[in-house]
């Protein structure tokens, strides 16, 4: 694993993208905090970086692009899945390296609040948590970064897949309210989504059966479930796309709350995106 | 040491490998050779751990590849069909990273590293980036990579691909080299490599094996075809006559001619007959000297071509059969054509 994690934090900082990620997000850091803390005396650094959230979607397929799918373009997986190294211990190396660099950057942001704390009352614990709430949620995006870099062996896919759905989730607040919060949408919501994943099935499995089986299965639970307890689905789509949503996570930060529940999210986010994509290198041994 | 039971992988409908077994003893260099899209590669990606099996099971020391991958991974130096390099890295450096991928102790790394970068000769490269190298040295740092950490079983996917007549030369030797402390799996689709370095050959093809036997025993076992071939000064009814007077004698067929008074023909008998002192006394009565007396024997070249182009080689034995005959004959033929 160390050798994996050093090999991919070197080839960020040989080629040019460790620096142009460090120094691009250091600036847009830089220049909100110069406006919102230093120009207009605001001595929150935690609402900051709420304001700035979006970075994300812009740099984070920048850094996860190459993970995956340029081993899979170049052969070297051949070298890595051939050595005597676990899949887990590949995945883990590659995530940690992307996070040390993300880290860095966080580091650096950890003197703000002390320079604020020169001019005036600054509580700095919420600051520091925001700051931490912050680097998870750049995690988790990591780790999804990751995944769909190792699902394809394309660069550039990677990269405008990444955006793509980067975007999603943070649309998905705004999509979500947009549905009505009557039962009835609930259930035609699910099938769409069902349909969607037995056709993503069906592309991964190659087997109809599977696929269908699968759709028809789980479209009879939703079924009697709605006839048996309708109740169960008032705003259920507001509800579940709102877990989808990776971004409005951090608004308790920004307040000054400690929102635990939104640290064991991420966590368990970033750890279900690893999972997976031990998983689908895993799985390219079968195919 | 390895040990290949019924291996079997299925892409959909198409069988990549079909039922393949075979064992490699210590100390061995076993070579598969076969067309390209034989199975070849599949094979190598199946013991190596790349991809599974659909079927059967692959053992190296007594150790399962798919129950624990991880121990038998430690015992395996690859070069895949590709060599798997980072083009941004210099040789060094990726020697190193190599060296601590496989877990090589810390303290041995920097003499292991010299030590295999002057025994594949990449020594003065040390310091380039690997995309600026040409595909000879690309090659040889590949090579480079799979001994690194001295793993008992090298396993080499076309080595010798992409490199000049002189490095090939020296590639066969490193490995005759390697095959001191190491049992060696090669594949190639060029049969000189192949007799030139192997203790056996397995000539596979659609994913079965066809053949499996020592290079110089598989031109006696497929190679004895009976006949010989002649260049005999003299007159063309003349010599026919006089060969027609030896019994054995199955078919004649003459060649094209070279120089004029020079008949150039092959005489066929039973296989495992010797027939030469016959047609020598008999040409001698004739009085047309024989200038050139040579016994048919079929390069691995031959074999290969005969053994892979026949349509229906199921099992060895068709392919010593009927077929035998035919392919010969049509050798023969494009011989002619040449001269």
């Amino acid at each position: 694993m160390l050798a994996i994690y050093k090999k991919e934090l070197r080839s960020y900082f040989n080629s040019m993208i460790g620096y142009v990620f460090m120094a691009f997000f250091l600036l847009i850091i830089g220049v909100y905090y110069f406006f919102n803390n230093l120009m207009y005396h605001l001595a929150n650094f935690e609402y900051t970086l709420s304001l700035i959230s979006f970075i994300f979607i812009l740099l984070i397929p920048l850094l996860t692009m190459r993970l995956m799918a340029e081993e899979n373009k170049q052969k070297t997986d051949q070298l890595l899945y051939t050595a005597p190294v676990t899949a887990t211990a590949i995945v883990a190396g590659k995530f940690l390296a992307v996070l040390t660099i993300l880290s860095m950057v966080m580091g650096i942001t950890c003197f703000y609040p002390l320079i604020l704390s020169r001019y005036g009352d600054v509580q700095l614990s919420s600051a520091y948590a925001g700051i931490g709430a912050f680097l998870l949620l750049g995690a988790a995006y990591l780790s999804m970064g990751l995944f769909i870099s190792s699902l394809t062996d394309s660069q550039v896919v990677a990269a405008v897949i990444s955006f793509v759905v980067f975007l999603f989730t943070v649309l998905m607040d705004g999509i979500a309210g947009m549905f009505s919060s009557d039962n009835k949408t609930a259930v035609i919501v699910f099938s769409v989504i069902l349909v969607l994943i037995c056709i993503m099935l069906y592309k991964m499995m190659h087997n109809l059966t599977v696929a269908i089986g699968v759709g028809v299965v789980c479209e009879a639970v939703l079924l009697t479930l709605f006839f048996t307890n309708p109740t169960l689905f008032d705003g259920s789509v507001r509800k579940v796309f709102s877990w989808l949503s990776v971004n409005t996570r951090y608004d308790n930060f920004t307040i000054g709350v400690f929102d635990l529940s939104a640290i064991v999210y991420y966590i368990s986010f970033t750890v279900l995106f690893n999972f997976l994509t031990v998983q689908v290198i895993k799985k390219k041994r079968w195919s | 040491m390895v040990e290949v039971k019924n291996l079997s992988k299925r892409y959909g409908d198409h069988l990549a490998v079909d039922n393949l077994s075979f064992t490699v003893d210590k100390g061995q260099i076993l070579g598969f050779l076969g067309p390209n899209g034989a199975g070849k590669s599949t094979t190598m990606n199946i013991i190596t751990g790349y991809i599974s099996a659909t079927e059967g099971s692959v053992k190296i020391n007594g150790v399962d590849i798919f129950d624990e991958p991880e121990e038998v991974k430690k015992m395996i130096g690859y070069l895949p069909e590709f060599p798997p390099l980072y083009p941004d890295m210099t040789v060094k450096e990726y020697l190193y990273f190599v060296a601590d991928l496989k877990k090589v102790e810390k303290k041995k790394r920097k003499q292991m590293i010299a030590d295999i970068m002057e025994a594949t000769k990449i020594t003065p490269m040390a310091d380039r980036l690997i995309k600026h190298l040409s595909k000879g040295y690309k090659q040889r740092v590949g090579l480079a990579q799979a001994i690194m950490g001295y793993p008992e079983l090298i396993i080499l996917d076309e080595p010798t691909v992409g490199l000049d007549p002189k490095q090939i030369i020296e590639m066969r030797e490193l490995i005759k080299d390697l095959s001191k402390n190491h049992t060696v799996i090669l594949s190639s689709h060029i049969m000189q490599e192949v007799s030139a370095v192997c203790d056996t050959v397995m000539i596979i093809d659609k994913g079965k094996l066809i053949i499996s036997d020592k290079p110089e025993n598989l031109s006696t076992r497929l190679g004895a075809t009976g006949g010989l071939r002649l260049s005999v000064k003299g007159d063309k009814k003349v010599i026919f006559e006089a060969l027609k007077s030896v019994s054995r004698i199955n078919k004649i067929v003459r060649h094209a001619y070279v120089n004029p008074g020079v008949v150039e023909l092959t005489v066929y008998c039973n296989e495992n007959e010797d027939i030469r002192e016959e047609v020598f006394y008999a040409l001698v009565k004739a009085n047309t000297p024989i200038l050139e007396m040579q016994s048919l024997r079929m390069s691995l070249e031959d074999i290969f071509l005969k053994v892979t182009s026949s349509s229906k080689h199921s099992s060895l034995q068709e392919a010593d059969g009927n077929d035998a005959e035919e392919s010969v004959e049509k050798e023969v033929s494009s011989n002619a054509g040449d001269i």
